[in-house]
């Protein structure tokens, strides 16, 4: 009966399906998380649109707490540690997601754009501090290393932008991911006008330079929309 | 409404049609005389890279249908079905040509033609005469190629010397011995002529199995010889695309590099580019400033310089009205460029002498070189009691941002056209925006309407538009 509905409707295209792959686009904005039990995947709080199978979720364990440090500090722990045998379907408002696949790699975050990860993956998070605070980015930066699968959001399709062959400068607002081992250093093109109230809406940016990649977003708002939400 | 194309005049095919899905008809009449034509799909240096992007009588179509050979039709002694966005970017140009089959030359021919025909009407036609030409073997009829992000027609009418062997070789490259282009010719009827037989022999196999136990003991292997052999070329073209299939799926983790390579940068190029729907590229030169929205850079590389724009004539813009205020800036240096905003569409236009009108809000970047002018549609019951435009004429680009795909739509003088106020995006210079109170035809058209709308009514020309986003700001 429904597989009738279905098939004669528009929708029939939408049908979940299992790529076989840990975690899987499910049109531009969802991410698909086959998990298994033994193999945890730690998603934003807030995420999950919907899960399938036997899924249990809790907050992240003290002893992981602990390494987001100040991050998880708040009175709600940022990311959730799901477990179990099933599907979990995780959206940000509208975003696109781009799943990633490390293999022994590590890769910063812009704390705002992670989605998800492997719980088998070491995680590191650090405070924006200096002239990067001003921009108004996530706040936090989480660095991800080791081998296994990790998600993150970006509004509207992005752009990977090689540092090798140019110093690349990015708009902090617009910065989703970046590989470690950059050298990374803020610019400021204010100018003396600017100081009487005529910038160029472009005051500062981040350059990177080395051999790696940025990953950018065609957005310049970064604002963590769960928080609005409550 | 069929437009008469010169020889070696070329056209934007957004000119003539706005579809994109495109008939080509090539007529050629010459008594005692047979052509062979064929679509030559070329990448950006003018070669056939890849030649199941020669689309002839043995290979009727490309492998994701983009280009069909639809064989003689009425009117056309060949025709070929081209859809546009569903050409890979790699094809840059499709070259129309036609070779003689046989002797004979091109000076023979009495008359010809190229059409385009859109939607079921033609909308352009290059006619050519056998005097154009001498003793030449073949002729370059007509390209379809990409300039800047849109496709364009050229009527090239060009002579050439050898038959469709040298044809090949002009645009092969690397095929230097005769022998390469006839694999070529020769590989590529292999998938049709294999698969046309195999249905037939499969079913004609068992009832030729059944005699043969009549017959002799050492026919019986034969049969399953034969089509042993015949999966073999199949295997062996399948052999092909499976080794870089096969380590993608495989153990080893594909690391982030790979993950990402559909986000890529596009490969370099002058001028401005479409990174993709939601990101501008635009490489800078001296002396070319770019005018762009203040914020909208997301990301450079090289030297650029941000500087506040506050220029004399958009004082009008930055003026009273709140909510109404484009902020520019003027990006000058050496260096690329990327810009966003919001992640709305971005839509690269390119002004010939055209002259359009943007409103205000969804101007994104311009050249500074285009001319400008701010204009003031008012009108009793518009919000804030009027509006902004940025009129651009000249040659130059601007980038417009929507929120969704937007839908062009014709301007005519009998019916107008309605566009709600918030949904406008641009539209053509000769259409008459009217502003009068009978067309304010959408206030409190639901219950609960609080917001006002107001709808603009547009008169204009034949040729006319108005670009409307899916979202009311």
């Amino acid at each position: 009966m429904e597989a009738q509905f279905l098939a004669g409707s528009g929708l029939d295209a939408y049908r979940a399906a299992d790529t076989g792959a840990r975690m899987s686009n499910h049109g531009t904005a969802m991410c698909r998380v086959a998990l298994t039990a033994g193999a945890d995947v730690y998603a934003k709080a807030g995420a999950m649109v919907a899960y399938d199978g036997f899924l249990q979720y809790e907050p992240v364990p003290q002893s992981f707490r602990r390494a987001l440090g100040e991050w998880a500090s708040g009175e709600r722990s940022p990311l959730l540690q799901w477990t179990g045998d099933g599907a979990l379907y995780l959206a940000d408002m509208g975003a696109d997601v781009l799943n990633l696949q490390l293999a022994d790699e590590s890769l910063s975050v812009n704390g705002s754009h992670l989605l998800a990860m492997d719980a088998t993956l070491g995680c590191t998070v650090e405070k924006v501090r200096g002239a990067a605070l001003l921009a108004g980015t996530g706040l936090y930066n989480v660095t991800v290393s080791g081998t296994g699968w990790v998600s993150v959001t970006s509004r509207g399709v992005p752009v990977v932008l090689d540092c090798a062959e140019a110093e690349t400068y990015v708009d902090p607002d617009a910065l989703v991911a970046w590989t470690t081992g950059l050298e990374v250093r803020t610019r400021r093109t204010v100018k003396v006008g600017s100081l009487i109230g005529r910038g160029s809406g472009e005051a500062m940016q981040l350059g990177f330079r080395g051999s790696g990649f940025v990953v950018v977003q065609p957005s310049e708002d970064t604002a963590d929309r769960f928080k609005i939400r409550g | 409404m069929s437009r008469e194309l010169a020889k070696a005049s070329r056209v934007r095919i957004s000119e003539l049609t706005a579809s994109t899905e495109l008939y080509l008809g090539v007529h050629i009449a010459a008594p005692g005389l047979t052509f062979d034509i064929s679509c030559f799909g070329l990448d950006a240096d003018e070669r056939l890279s890849d030649d199941r992007y020669f689309v002839f009588f043995n290979q009727p179509a490309s492998p994701e249908q983009s280009i069909r050979l639809l064989g003689a039709q009425e009117g056309d002694s060949e025709a070929f079905a081209v859809v546009l966005p569903a050409v890979p970017d790699a094809v840059h140009k499709l070259a129309l040509t036609a070779t003689i089959d046989g002797d004979g030359q091109m000076s023979q021919v009495a008359a010809g033609h190229v059409r385009i025909v859109a939607g079921g009407t033609e909308v352009g036609r290059y006619s050519f005469t056998g005097a154009e030409f001498s003793t030449e073997r073949a002729v370059m009829l007509a390209d379809v190629y990409r300039r800047g992000g849109e496709w364009r027609f050229a009527a090239v009418g060009q002579g050439f010397d050898g038959g469709l062997r040298a044809l090949l070789e002009n645009f092969g490259g690397e095929v230097l011995d005769e022998e390469q282009p006839a694999p070529e010719a020769a590989l590529a009827p292999v998938p049709q002529q294999a698969a046309a037989p195999r249905p037939v022999a499969a079913p004609a196999a068992p009832p030729v199995q059944q005699p043969y136990p009549d017959a002799t003991l050492p026919a019986v292997p034969v049969p399953p010889a034969v089509p042993a052999q015949q999966p073999y070329p199949d295997a062996t073209l399948l052999a092909v695309p499976v080794p870089p299939a096969a380590p993608a799926p495989g153990a080893a983790p594909a690391g982030v590099r790979i993950s990402l390579t559909k986000y890529t940068e596009l490969p370099e190029s002058p001028g401005w580019v479409k990174q993709n729907d939601h990101l501008v590229r635009i490489s800078l030169t001296k002396g070319q400033d770019i005018l762009a929205l203040q914020g909208s850079m997301v990301a450079y590389q090289g030297k650029a310089d941000f500087a506040h724009e506050g220029s004399g004539m958009l004082r009008k813009l930055v003026g009273n009205l709140t909510g109404q205020q484009l902020k520019l800036m003027r990006i000058t240096g050496e260096g690329q460029v990327f810009l966003a905003d919001e992640a709305c569409d971005l839509h690269v236009v390119r002004l010939e002498g055209d002259s359009f009108c943007v409103g205000s809000d969804r101007v994104l970047a311009f050249e500074a070189g285009l001319e400008h002018e701010v204009r003031r549609i008012e009108g009793e019951g518009l919000p804030h009691g009027g509006f902004f435009t940025l009129q651009f004429s000249g040659h130059g680009t601007v980038v417009v941002k929507t929120n969704g795909i937007p839908v062009v739509l014709p301007v005519t003088p009998a019916p107008e056209t309605y566009v709600d106020v918030q949904a406008l995006v641009a539209w053509s210079r000769g259409s008459q925006v009217i502003t009068t109170a009978p067309v304010r035809i959408r206030r409190s058209a639901y219950a609960g309407h609080a917001a006002e709308s107001y709808s603009l009514q547009f008169r204009g020309a034949p040729g006319n538009f108005v670009v409307v986003q899916p979202f009311e700001v």
